[in-house]
């Protein structure tokens, strides 16, 4: 299912509750937590930064392999292009004085999710994140 | 995500029930205030009922460490639920914030 949702400024929480409401998402609790988690902060990232005062749309939507069980979340928008994937990660080694407010979002999707992929295709940024269910 | 504070002695009780995303950061923000003041600060926070956090809620219990630690103060927080403390497991925030 997918569905598109324009403009997006303070629409985070509608488009993570269109998402995790999917008929594609699994029974599991602590599954659903990273899922939720991972959905969150790849969605809060398009809708802060993509466009300029979050006049724009983004289309989010899932799919399941029924053999393979694999879950399939995709987010696609036509904002600024930007692969969230070159960041470099933060240092999890640092002390608390040390670490800087911020900088977790992706980070936390890249160790929720079994992959996370992203390409920009006829002028938009797609990010997709796959999860075996 | 409700927050309950309750000084006791020269103690700080902290209650937290709920979901602290990205809807709700900002009143979380406003609703610790109270704890963000004061010198040498004795803080106990409750999380037994916190379901979730996201990276949203994670810089706020990092600016409330730092301010509890520059005002020579101490925090802990206690009873997470396993989900939750695997973010923090993953984020290296259980190696500067005490997680008991």
């Amino acid at each position: 299912m997918k569905k598109r949702f324009n403009p997006i400024k303070d629409k985070s929480s509608e488009i993570i509750e269109f998402l995790m409401a999917s008929p594609d998402m699994p029974d599991d609790e602590a599954l659903c937590f990273k899922l939720r988690l991972s959905i969150e902060e790849a969605v809060e990232n398009v809708v802060r930064y993509a466009y300029d005062g979050g006049i724009g749309w983004l289309e989010a939507g899932t799919s399941l392999d029924h053999d393979s069980l694999i879950l399939t979340i995709e987010l696609r928008d036509a904002g600024v292009p930007f692969n969230p994937l070159e960041k470099d990660d933060p240092d999890i080694t640092l002390s608390a004085e040390e670490r800087e407010i911020g900088g977790l979002g992706i980070f936390l999707c890249k160790k929720m999710m079994d992959s996370i992929q992203y390409r920009y295709e006829d002028g938009n940024n797609i990010l997709t994140m796959t999860k075996k269910v | 995500m409700n927050v309950t504070i309750t000084n006791q002695d020269n103690k700080t009780l902290v209650v937290l029930d709920g979901r602290l995303d990205t809807s709700n950061a900002d009143q979380f923000q406003q609703d610790i205030a109270p704890l963000m003041e004061g010198d040498k600060p004795d803080i106990d926070i409750d999380c037994a009922a916190m379901s979730y956090t996201s990276s949203q809620g994670l810089r706020l219990f990092l600016m409330l460490q730092k301010s509890v630690m520059a005002r020579g103060g101490k925090m802990v927080m206690r009873n997470m639920n396993p989900q939750v403390k695997e973010v923090f497991d993953i984020t290296g925030f259980s190696n500067i914030i005490t997680i008991i």
